[in-house]
Order: C-alpha cells, then structure tokens, then sequence
C-alpha cells in the first residue's frame, strides 16, 4: 500500500503539466476543474499548486482513483457517526454536579441576556442533569448510565467537551459541522475527503451515507453534497428500504445475465463508436458502464448482512429484519473494510425539547441511547478487534449542544424533561485513526454552559480531521466564482492536542 | 586564450545591452493586459491586492500602485525601472527581502518584461471584457477571385457566414482545416436537440434529407425555432441561472408556488423577447410603467419572480432579517453571475482580488436591491395575487365606485391603482415581525408577532398623515378579548379598541382610527382575560387612506368590499416591490462581510471602472436594469452571446461562461465574440433567435464531429472549432429523448409543476408533510422542467446527471460522466417504461429481428444502424429471446405494465424490450453528435 502510495505520489508530481492534464481528463468536468487547479491563482503557495496537482491527478478520466494525501495520514478513512438533533451532553458526557444544585430554579438574567434561543423565551428553570454519572476505564472519563456499552471502551475515546457553533438551529448547524458553513452550497467534508484523497474500492462509491432514524437529517442531502466538487464526489446514499443505491436493481423480468449481456453489447458498440469518432469520453462511458455493473452486485453485497455470524450481530444488537441504528454500525465496518473512504452515518431523533415523551430527556434521549450506545461501542471493538481501528477514525456527536436550562417553549411549562438547543458548548468524540487514547480536552464551566478552558469550534474539529487524513485544511482547495474555496472556510486550527 | 575570449564575450554582451537598451524604445510595446496582468495576478497579488496590501502596497488600481507605500515611496516609477522599488525587489538575493516572498523568484525574461513595462510608462490596461464593444471587422478569406465567385476556393466554399471567417482566420493561424459539414440526420438531430431539446421525428428528416433546396437546413432552423418546444428548450437553461425550485430551502424546505415565473420564461423566449427587454422585466418589471393592477401588465410583475427564488427559511427561531438580508446578496450576486459573467460575491467583505471593483461598490450596488418588501416571512409576501372570477367581478364593481366618486379623472385613476394594487399585492403593509417592545408577547415561532392576556408591543414609526384606516391581519382562539391601539405611548390616547376576530380562520379587518397628522409610534395592548394564555397573532398591519365616497369614522359598504377582496382566497406568485416612505430601507456597508456590523451609509450606484449610469436614469432597479442593456455597458451582451454559444458548442468563446474577468480563461476568438455581441445589439435589437440562427447556420456549427487522431492530438477540446461539438445531451434532453422516442411524451405547455414516477423515500424532510403525490395521466410523462423541483431532494435522475440542486445560481453545469448515470438509463422506471413502449413500435415496424431493431435505431437516431453494431444487437436479440422462451414468466414481468395489451406479450417482444433499453444506453444516443 505504501508502495503504492509513493508510485502514486511520484507519478503525480512529474505528470501534470497543463497540457498532459488536458489531455488525460475528460470534457467539460476537467475543463472546469483546470481553473481550480492550474488556474494560477494568487492565493496559492507553490506548494499548495503542488498538492493541487494531485488533485489533477484525481480529476482525470478516474477521478475517484485513489491517490496521496499531502502528507503522510494516520487515518486512511472516516467513519463520522453524527446524531440528528443533537444529543444532550449534560446528560451523557459533561457531568456538572454544580447543576442540580440549581435544578428548578430560575436561570440567572445573566445567562439570558444578549442571547437568543431557538424556543426559550422569558425567564426558563435550571435543570439538574438527568444521569448517574461516574468515572470509568483507565482514564477515568465520566460517562453517565445512560451509556453503559461506551464505559467499557471508553478509554479508546478523546473528547472534546468544550466545542462550540456558531448556529442555533438544525439545518445550518448541520451544514456547518458538514460543510464549514451555514449556507447551502458548499461541499462536505465527505466530498472533500473523496476529492482530495480518491477510493480504494473501485467497485464502490467512495463516500456512503446511511441514514436511520426514520427521517433524513434537518439540512437534507444538503450535508452530503458535493457543493461546486464534481458530482462525482458527492455522497451516494445507501438506503435501507428499497435498492442500496437508487436503481442499482435490474427491471423485474431482466435477471443478472441478461443484464450482463445487455452491457457487453453496449460496450461493443460503443467501441465501435469510438472507432468511429475517436471521443475518449467514450472509453469513460465504457468504463463506466462496466463499473455500474459491478456496483450493482458489489453495494448490495456489501450491504448484506447475512454472512456475518451470529455473535456479531448479536454484539452489536442487530435485528436483521429491520434497517436501524445498530445495522448501519455495522454496514460501517463492513464498507469500512472494502476500503470506502467516508462512511457517513446519520440518525435522527436526538433532538430533545421535552415536547412530547419521544423528545423527552428522561424517555426519548433514554431510548435513542438504548438504541444505539451498544452498536457504537460493538463498532469500535469490532474495528479494533479487526486492525481496522489504527486507520479508521471514528467521530461521533450532535450539530450543537443542549442548554442547562429546561426548555419553556413560548413561555410555557412543558410536559415532560426537555433542554433547548444551545450552541456555547457541546462534546464531541473521537476514537482511532491517529488520536489520543482516554483522553479528554475543553471544559466547561459549573454549569455547562460556557466553554472556559481549550475551546474548539467546528472549524477546528474539521481542521483536525483533515490533519489525520493528510491533509493541510488551508491547502485543500477549489477554485470557484473567482475565489479558492476550502473546508474551513477563513478558519480553523488543528487541534493538536488530541493527536496521538 | 581564454583572457581573450572572455573579454571579447564581455565586451559583446556589454555591446548587446547597450544596444538592447537603445533598440528599447522600437521593442514592440509590452502590453498590460495579457503580458503583464497575467504575471501580476499569478506572482503579486494574493499579497498586494484587493485583499491584502502588504506594506501598502496594491497592483489592482494603477492610483494604488503609483501611489507611496507604507515605506513612504512608491514602488513604481513609471519610465524608470531602475529606480523602481518594485523590480529591485524581484532581483535581490536575500530571500527575507527578494519578492514574491517565500517563492521562486520570477524568470529573468519575466522580470525583463515588467522592467520593459515600466520603462515604457506603466500604463494600465482596462481588461478586454470591461471595454465598450466595438464591432471588429471581419477577417477576408479565399482569394480576391474567389470572394467574387469567380473561382472555386475551399475556404469560400464552406464558409456560410462571418462566424466561419473569425474561425477560419483561427485555423489558418494554427495550420487546420475545417471539417466537412455533418450528415443531414446527424445535422438535423443536432439543431433539433439543441434549438428545442428534443429530437426530430423521422419525417422531419426524411423532408429535409430529401429537400434539394439550397435552403432546406434554414427551413429546418426556423421550422425549430418557431416550435413551442424551444421556449421549453431555453428556459431549461434559463432556470439553473434564477435558481428556479418549487421549494423554499432550508431546513423545512416546504412547497412554494412560482411556476407562473417560469411559463413567463417559456413565453418570453417564445416570443423572442428581445434580450434587453427580457432581462429589464426580470430585475424590474414591477417599476416599469403602468403599474395599475391591470392584468394586462401581470406579466411584469411575474417576471420579476427572477429574483424571489432566493430561498427563504421557515424554521424556528430563525431571523428574518438575516435571511432577508442573505437573499439580498444572493440577488446581488446572481445579478452578476448571470448578467455580467463576473463573481461579484467576494467584493462582500474586502475589495475584489483581482478584478476593479472596491467593497464600498458592492454596498452601493447592493442597495439598488435592498429596498424590495421581501422579509424572509412565511407567506413569501409579497406576491401578486390572482382573483378568482367572482372576485374579479367585485374587483371592478369597487373600482367603478372610485371612479363614480371621484371627479377628478386623474385623481380618480390614481385612486383605483393604489386600492387595486392594494387588493392584487398587499401591499404597503407592516410584517408583523418589525413590532418590537414584546411585553406578554413573543415572535411564535419565531415567525409572526403574537401576545397573551395584558400583553403589548409596539409599531414603530407609522406615517398617519391621511391614512386613518388601520388593515389588520390577525387570528386567535381567545374569546372575548379586545386589542386597544394607543398613540405614541403605552398608556398614550387610545385611538381605537377593537374587539379580536372569531377564533378560526385568520381575517383581515379595517379598523377607522381618528384623523392624526404625523409619523407615530403605535402601541397594541391586549385585553384577554376569559381565556389569558390564548396567543392573539398578527400577521400584518396596513395603513390606507379613506375610500372615496365611504364614511370617516365608520366603514361603508364599498370599505367591506375592500376587505372582503382582501380576505379573498386567491392563488400567488411572488414578485418584487420596492418600499417607499416609512418603508423604505436604508443600505449600510456591512463590516468585513457582517451583516450585524453596519458601516458607512450608502447610495445605489454602479462600480466606477464600468461606464457611468445615465442622469436620465433612475437610481433604482430599473434604472440598474436599463443601465445594464445600455450600449456602452461592456459586459451584458459578451456574456449573454457566450453563454448561448456555449449551449450550442458545449464549450464558450470564453470557457469559463461565469468568469469573464481577469481570473476567467481568455476568450479563444475574442473578435468573435465582440463581433456577435455587436450584431445581437446594433444589427439584430436583442433577438435570441436571430442570435441563434446566426450560430446554427454558420459551417462552423454544421461541421460533423468526427476527430482525426491528428486533429484530436493538436486540439483535443476542440477550443479551434475544427470540427463540430459532441458533448452528452443534458439531463433534461437525456429524460426528453427517452419519452420522445418511446412516443409518451407530452407536449402539454405550462402550469403548475408535475411529479413522475419516482423512488419511494426520496423526500424526507423533517417537519413538513409534503409528499411525492405521483401525477396521473400525461403529466406522467412532460418534459423535464416541468418537474417538482425540491431544494432539498431534487429528483434523482436529474441530479444524477448534473443537475443542480437550485439553491443558487448555477451557471454552468460540470459534465460528468459516472456510474450512476448508468443505473439511471438502464435501471429507472421511467426509462424501463420507455423500452416497453419504445419495443412496441419495433414490433409494429418489422418483420424480422434485423428489421425491428434498424426500425427501433432510426427511432431513436435516424440513421441506419452499421451492419456491425447491427450484428452485436441482434445476437443480444437473439440469446436473450432464447431466454424468454425458456422464462415466459420473467417475459411477463419484464414487459408488465398498465395498459398492456396481454396478447403482445411474447417471448420476442420481452427481446425486443431489452434490445430497446440497450438503444437508449448507447453512448451516441445520449450525446449530441
């Protein structure tokens, strides 16, 4: 592999003059992408033009073949576990004993003023935290019961409990976490990560979401966009009804033989063409084809379970019956494995208002980590059980966090347990692929609601993933309307304390 | 030996640079454009630019650049490059001190050339695209003889018109030739896919392969070009650019009806609207004259819907002032990006990096937008409201009243405007969401204002001044309760009490207030005590004059119509409207890009280095709009020119269509293009299709696409128009084709948007419970903008094949060419359905295997199959009949579907369904050729 990855680099540095570029890459796609790469933009340091033309590499007639990062990366994949809605971390993480000292008394105006809420309004109750906290592992993480599967694995984890956002709501909270803004239309980290570092299975996309929860999450396709990338760097969905992939299942009647005669006549016949015409988008096509093809059995392949044993369901608690949580756990060790460079997972439902018993803290939170805290933790033995987990990161949290005050949404009491959403502070883990072992960065204060030592915003996080993959996140860029653009927007820094 | 030869080879060069320098003044003249600027924005700009002017120093105005930098001196000395600061910088040594900084220094012949420039005076060049167009003249080709036609010359004889001289003067520079002129099936497949986005059918070509007129290709262009289809054609085009969606964005993404918006579209390129006219009535139709809520000037209202498919965001605790302020910038820049070719957006916080434009410019020119009475509300107001008939009726019978009442005509004609305007916009009203001062009041939702028992707010800064009738929109499900309207103070005089609307629907009330002078603060206190927690909501509040003819201080008959009217179910489309008095908005500077930190007060104009607005226009939206189809702007007709040609030839003159500026790749044939835009201005009034027809008629286009290995290795991307373009149809034409061919499409114009068949699970938006409610009979099966477009869930098959999810402008679409497009073709529904129908036709259209398949191709491409290709499909034919004939049930499955006359269904026929799904995934069937 690692031969490979200096051929690869070495090719890439000698290879793509302008006009090898030209004429390696396919129409209009890599007519476009040539502004971005050999474009001359001021912006560029001469070594950033460099690690851009390994990005050429990336955008000739294979533009998802794998290739080098800039340096030398801890992680070769992603698996981002992100929880739609936003997890409460004063419940599961961020123990804050000094709260329920405050449970049910009227939040100081302090905490009130100047600030803006999603649906508090007027003056809310503090609220205690809701779990038994205590400390586990060798590093002595807290972690409240509502978690009890992580405590047995927790010392594999490094937290970051003092991160912050800049938005308050679900949609460009999670377009920030997933594309550096809170805007629609950027790329994603998955789009970047695939742009910049291509897939290792070519019998499958390189980035794959899956979704459970029963509801896509707030921001839609949005967050697994390719943004101005290519299209072909965006996130293919892997659904848990229907085909894994959108028409990957031939037409009722036509069964896979037929199915493969059908492709090797259009081959032929476009060779022929290409005889003809001498269009090398034809070859692409013909390639193209070709790979559908093997998608076609690949993705459902990889999407079946059925020849996992037993007790691997079993660890992670999957009902093979019925798509889940649990299931897209492990599907993400199972794509993992078949080299797919960014698992995106995605469940909705942890958005706890304590509106209605599903969004209480003491129901609905309970439930979701009932869940899924088995499979997350199942995930990570697995991987590591595997020699998967040395080079597979694993990140997992919320779009932002939950206030330590109970919601009174327009000014009314609510019938169950519920926190607002809040965007001073949240936690956020990760494990793997190139980060510290039981270790813990950021606090809060008393009550959690401010970061007071080694706050991270989302910026940073995403500045520090990109570091495990190789990847220097102000060099990563694209070059559209007339400006590079990157990841992390103006911002960012690499958190390097965590980095093992 | 030695000692000599050196000193000679001394004396030589000291010889050479002496004489160098004297010889300097009859060098040819370096020019700033595309030697210097060039060099200045790949080495010196990022750091002295419009972003960073490290030691004060920037090259992106010649003032800056001459100017002292923070060492107190200029680096520039124009007519001595000596002395000049600047190019001792380039030639030191020290690497803390040598320029660029931390990278390579230049090339000797690099610095020669800037040292060159500055000795020769430092003169600045405007960039090609910002100067007036001027129309070049055409390039002679053939011989004198020739041209007279006298004697035979290739050149004469294959070009059609002056776009074929600029070509060919191109490729004589470059030692090419022209290609012969495609096949008439394969030219007449190309003009029809690219005029109407649908191919022709087979007796269209039969005619025009059998006409032996020497005019037979222009009957086909105008034959094209007065079809319906190429208005649907073009505004296929047109939508990616206004970012048409039938979704508002965001989070809750829910359904918005601007569909009338785009049939204006279909109907405005139908009509051949000229293009000036078309883009003013966009950006500001609503401003142009005759704003009386005539339905004959509708249209202009529509038009402007252009720029209210800015997303909105519905979600909770959003601030609409802040998308408001976001869909502002975004007209902003889609105003740019569309009209202008030039990315405006990073001039929102710092001065442009490359191109002249300053951060105060985009201020100025952002508050020719932000007078629009858009606020990011719920109700997308404002909109232009379509009467049913009955109400259209009371509509006239209210305006009769007016005219009955008022004697003088003017004053009456100017009444019924205002009341109409009133009834078709409402508007000027007061969104809900300005009150401010909540006491027992909270924004619900974060959407509309909304108080409790004893609660109260504030309506800031209302002119009264003969407008004593207050319009309320509101809803509560509190009885008994009454709303108290107070002046100036809380506790101020009371100028009505007002009883709140029967819990239920939302209504509109007029409320007659005291006759009052001034500009007042209003306070609303509410009085609810038989059910206190009940939410009182308003949406809006309006202030309006006292109907003619109807009471003072009570409301008269003619007063409830207006309200009746007002309170009217109607359907809507959104529009623009500016703001005037106390609604009109002021526009600030944001700080480094913030909108939450206002700077300096702005007034609307255009940036200095573009020609100067005319005095005799308004400087407002039309006059922006006017200012930009004006003859001496530079930009409007470049781009609008290169856009059209880069739909027809699948790359733009200049390539990067949304770039024409300095960062943008060079035009390939600018004389071409400035030739073009010329004509389409001076010559041709703006005429889309007179432009178009120019395109298609001339030999370039004509050209067959076949490359020589030759050719292919000397111009691979065809930039010298060698040959004709192939490039992959786009995904709407991909969908059209298939239903065309397979004869289901519907050729049903207009309405409101349709859904085809569609995966289950794609739209799953939290929130809302919009659904994919299939369509039934032949909106199954129109042509692809046609279809419901979500923001957040596009439909697939258009994605796919690069398609752009509408949420901004897109100016160009990246042709990709991937796996999935293949699952779509082969795979999807709607192209199984297509096979069926299309496999039908060949079983009615032969009688042999080898027949029905040549039949099936000539459908679909209308041409002969080779033998060949003819030979793989009829062994796929072949085995896979064989199949069926052992499987009868998977035939049954396979050809399965409503309607299906059972007695067909055959072992063959499934054959023949496969062998037609083959057809439509040949890679010449999906490209234009």
């Amino acid at each position: 592999m690692n031969k490979l990855r200096n051929e690869l680099q070495q090719a890439a540095a000698e290879s793509e003059t302008r006009r090898h570029f030209l004429h390696t890459c396919s129409t209009g796609l890599g007519a476009m992408a040539l502004s971005s790469i050999l474009g001359s933009c001021g912006f560029f340091s001469k070594e950033s033009s460099k690690n851009n033309d390994v990005g050429a590499a990336s955008l000739s007639s294979e533009p998802t073949a794998p290739h080098p990062s800039q340096y030398l990366p801890k992680a070769q994949r992603v698996i981002y576990i992100h929880m739609a809605g936003s997890p409460s971390q004063l419940e599961l993480f961020d123990y804050k004993p000094e709260l329920a000292k405050y449970n049910g008394k009227d939040c100081p105006q302090a905490l009130l003023e100047g600030k803006k809420f999603a649906f508090i309004r007027g003056t809310p109750k503090m609220l205690g935290p809701q779990g038994k906290f205590a400390q586990y592992g060798q590093s002595g993480a807290w972690l409240s019961d509502y978690l009890p599967h992580l405590q047995g694995v927790v010392d594999e984890v490094s937290f970051l409990k003092a991160m912050y956002t800049d938005q308050f709501n679900h949609a460009p909270a999670q377009l920030l976490m997933h594309t550096g803004s809170a805007r629609l239309g950027r790329p994603s980290l998955g789009s970047w990560v695939t742009y910049g570092l291509g897939t290792e299975n070519d019998n499958l996309p390189g980035y794959i979401v899956l979704a459970s929860g029963g509801k896509q999450p707030d921001a839609g396709k949005s967050v697994w966009g390719s943004g101005f990338l290519p299209t072909v760097y965006q996130g293919v969905q892997c659904r848990t009804d229907g085909d894994p992939v959108l028409y990957a299942s031939n037409p009722n009647g036509m069964d896979r033989n037929i199915r493969k005669q059908t492709i090797d006549a259009i081959s032929q016949i476009n060779q022929q063409q290409y005889n003809d015409v001498k269009d090398p988008e034809i070859l692409t096509r013909i390639a193209q084809y070709e790979l559908a093809f093997r998608m076609q059995m690949s993705v459902p392949d990889a999407m079946d379970i059925k020849s996992e044993p037993q007790y691997i369901l079993d660890s992670y608690g999957v009902d093979p019956a019925k798509g889940s949580f649990a299931r897209n756990c492990l599907l993400a060790r199972r794509l993992a494995e078949r080299g797919v460079r960014f698992i995106q997972l995605f469940d909705w439902g942890w958005d706890t208002h304590g509106t209605s018993a599903d969004g209480a803290i003491e129901i609905g939170l309970r439930n979701k980590c009932k869940e899924s805290d088995q499979a997350v933790a199942a995930l990570l033995k697995d991987l590591k059980q595997r020699g998967l987990l040395d080079d597979t990161l694993v990140v997992w949290g919320g779009e932002f966090g939950r206030t330590p005050m109970q919601e009174n949404r327009d000014g009314q009491t609510l019938p169950f347990m519920g926190r607002d959403h809040h965007l001073e502070a949240f936690t956020v883990w990760m494990a793997g692929g190139g980060v510290k072992q039981g270790f813990s960065y950021g606090e809060t204060d008393d009550i959690g609601y401010y970061g007071v030592k080694d706050k991270t915003h989302i910026h940073d996080l995403q500045a520090t993933i990109l570091h495990l993959l190789g990847f220097d996140h102000t060099k990563l860029t694209y070059q559209f309307q007339g400006r590079p653009f990157r990841l992390t927007d103006v911002a960012g820094k690499v958190i390097k304390p965590v980095l093992a | 030996m030695k000692t000599q030869w050196i000193l000679v080879s001394l004396v030589g060069t000291g010889l050479a640079f002496t004489l160098s320098s004297f010889l300097g003044i009859f060098e040819k003249r370096v020019d700033y454009n595309t030697q210097v600027k060039p060099l200045l924005n790949k080495n010196c700009i990022a750091c002295h630019g419009g972003v960073k002017k490290a030691s004060g120093f920037s090259l992106l105005f010649k003032q800056e650049a001459l100017a002292p930098a923070k060492s107190g001196k200029p680096a520039i000395i124009p007519g001595d490059a000596d002395a000049s600061e600047m190019i001792r910088r380039l030639t030191l040594t020290d690497p803390d001190e040598r320029m660029p900084l931390d990278h390579p220094a230049l090339k000797p012949d690099e610095i020669e050339l800037l040292r060159n420039w500055i000795d020769q005076g430092a003169e600045w060049g405007d960039h090609w695209a910002y100067q007036p167009v001027q129309k070049p003249d055409v390039p002679q080709i053939g011989t004198f003889l020739s041209r007279l036609g006298i004697t035979a010359n290739d050149e004469t004889d294959w070009a059609k018109n002056e776009i074929d001289h600029f070509v060919l003067a191109k490729l004589n520079e470059n030692e090419l030739k022209p290609s012969p002129e495609a096949d008439r099936p394969t030219l007449i497949r190309r003009v029809s896919l690219d005029l109407t986005g649908l191919p022709p059918t087979e007796k269209e070509v039969a005619d025009f392969v059998n006409d032996p007129s020497s005019n037979a290709f222009e009957k086909v262009v105008d034959r094209l070009l007065k079809s319906p289809a190429y208005g649907e054609r073009w505004t296929g085009m047109w939508l990616d650019l206004a970012r048409y969606a039938d979704t508002k964005g965001y989070e809750r993404d829910p359904g918005r009806k601007i569909w009338r918006y785009r049939d204006w579209l279909i109907k405005a390129f139908n009509a051949d609207k000229p293009f000036d006219q078309f883009t003013v009535e966009q950006l500001a139709g609503d401003l142009l004259p005759n704003r009386n809520g005539d339905p004959a000037n509708d249209d202009k209202f529509v038009a402007t819907g252009f720029h209210r498919n800015t997303m909105t965001n519905d979600e909770g605790g959003t601030q609409d002032e802040e998308f408001r302020t976001a869909a502002v910038i975004d007209r902003v820049n889609t105003t740019w990006d569309v009209f202008q070719g030039t990315t405006f957006g990073c001039v929102q916080c710092h001065s442009h990096p490359y191109d002249p434009f300053t951060n105060e410019e985009y201020y100025k020119y952002l508050a020719f937008f932000n007078n629009t009475r858009d606020e990011d509300v719920t109700s997308d107001t404002p909109t232009l409201r379509f009467l049913k008939p009955a109400d259209s009726t009371k509509l006239v019978t209210l305006q009769q009243f007016i005219r009955r009442s008022v004697a003088n005509p003017r004053q009456a004609q100017a009444t019924v405007e205002q009341v109409t305007h009133l009834i078709r916009t409402i508007e000027p009203k007061i969104n809900s969401h300005d009150f401010d001062q909540y006491v027992n009041a909270s924004l619900l939702d974060a959407k509309y204002f909304g108080f409790q028992d004893k609660g109260s707010c504030r309506i800031k800064n209302v002119t009264l001044t003969g407008r004593p009738r207050m319009l309320i929109r509101w809803g509560t499900k509190a009885e008994n309760a009454t709303v108290t309207v107070h002046q100036d103070r809380l506790d101020g005089p009371v100028l009505a009490t007002i009883p709140t609307p029967k819990p239920g629907k939302d209504t509109v009330q007029m409320i007659p207030l005291p006759a009052i002078q001034g500009r007042h603060n209003l306070y609303l206190s509410l009085n609810s005590t038989k059910k206190p927690k009940e939410w009182v909501q308003i949406k809006w509040v309006a202030f309006a004059p006292v109907l003619p003819g109807q009471p003072q201080n009570a409301t008269g008959d003619q007063d409830k119509l207006l309200t009746d009217l007002l309170n009217a179910d109607a359907e809507q489309t959104p529009i623009m409207l500016d703001g005037s008095g106390d609604l009109f908005r002021e526009t600030h500077v944001f700080e480094r890009g913030n909108w939450l930190v206002k700077g300096k007060l702005v007034t609307p104009d255009v940036p200095k280095s573009l020609p100067n607005m005319a005095d005799s226009l308004p400087k407002n939206r039309l006059g922006l709009a006017r200012w930009m189809v004006s003859r001496e702007q530079p930009l409007t007709a470049r781009v609008a020119v290169n856009r059209f040609w880069e739909q027809l030839f699948g790359t733009g003159i200049v390539e990067t269509v949304e770039d024409m500026g300095t960062q943008g790749i060079p035009p390939t044939h600018r004389e071409l293009l400035d030739y073009l835009a010329a004509e389409f201005m001076d010559t041709d009034h703006w005429s889309v299709k007179k432009l178009l027809k120019k395109m298609v008629m001339s030999a370039t286009y004509r050209q067959q696409s076949t490359a020589s290995p030759e050719l292919l290795a000397k111009d691979p991307y065809n930039k010298l128009l060698a040959r004709g373009p192939r490039v992959r149809l786009s995904a709407e034409a991909v969908h059209d084709q298939a239903l065309a061919v397979s004869g289901l499409l519907s050729h049903k114009l207009y309405g409101p948007s349709v859904m085809p068949v569609q995966p289950d699970g794609i739209w799953q938006s939290p929130y809302d419970g919009d659904t994919w409610k299939q369509s039934t009979g032949e909106d199954l099966h129109r042509r692809a903008l046609y279809t419901y477009w979500k923001r957040t869930a596009p439909y697939p098959s258009m994605v796919t094949f690069d398609s752009p999810s509408r949420e901004f402008c897109q100016l160009r679409r990246l042709r990709t060419n991937t796996p999935l497009q293949a699952l779509v073709t082969l795979n999807d529904p709607v192209y199984i359905e297509a096979a069926q129908h299309l496999a039908d036709y060949m079983r009615q259209h032969g009688s042999s295997p080898s027949q029905q398949i040549q039949a099936g191709f000539r459908r679909v491409m209308l041409r002969d199959l080779s033998p060949k290709k003819l030979a793989v499909l009829v062994n796929l034919y072949t085995t896979t009949e064989h199949y069926y004939q052992k499987q009868p049930g998977q035939a049954e499955n396979l050809l399965d579907r409503p309607g299906l006359d059972c007695s067909t269904v055959s072992p063959q026929l499934a054959a023949l369904t496969v062998t037609a799904n083959t057809l439509l995934n040949l890679d010449e069937v999906i490209t234009k050729e």
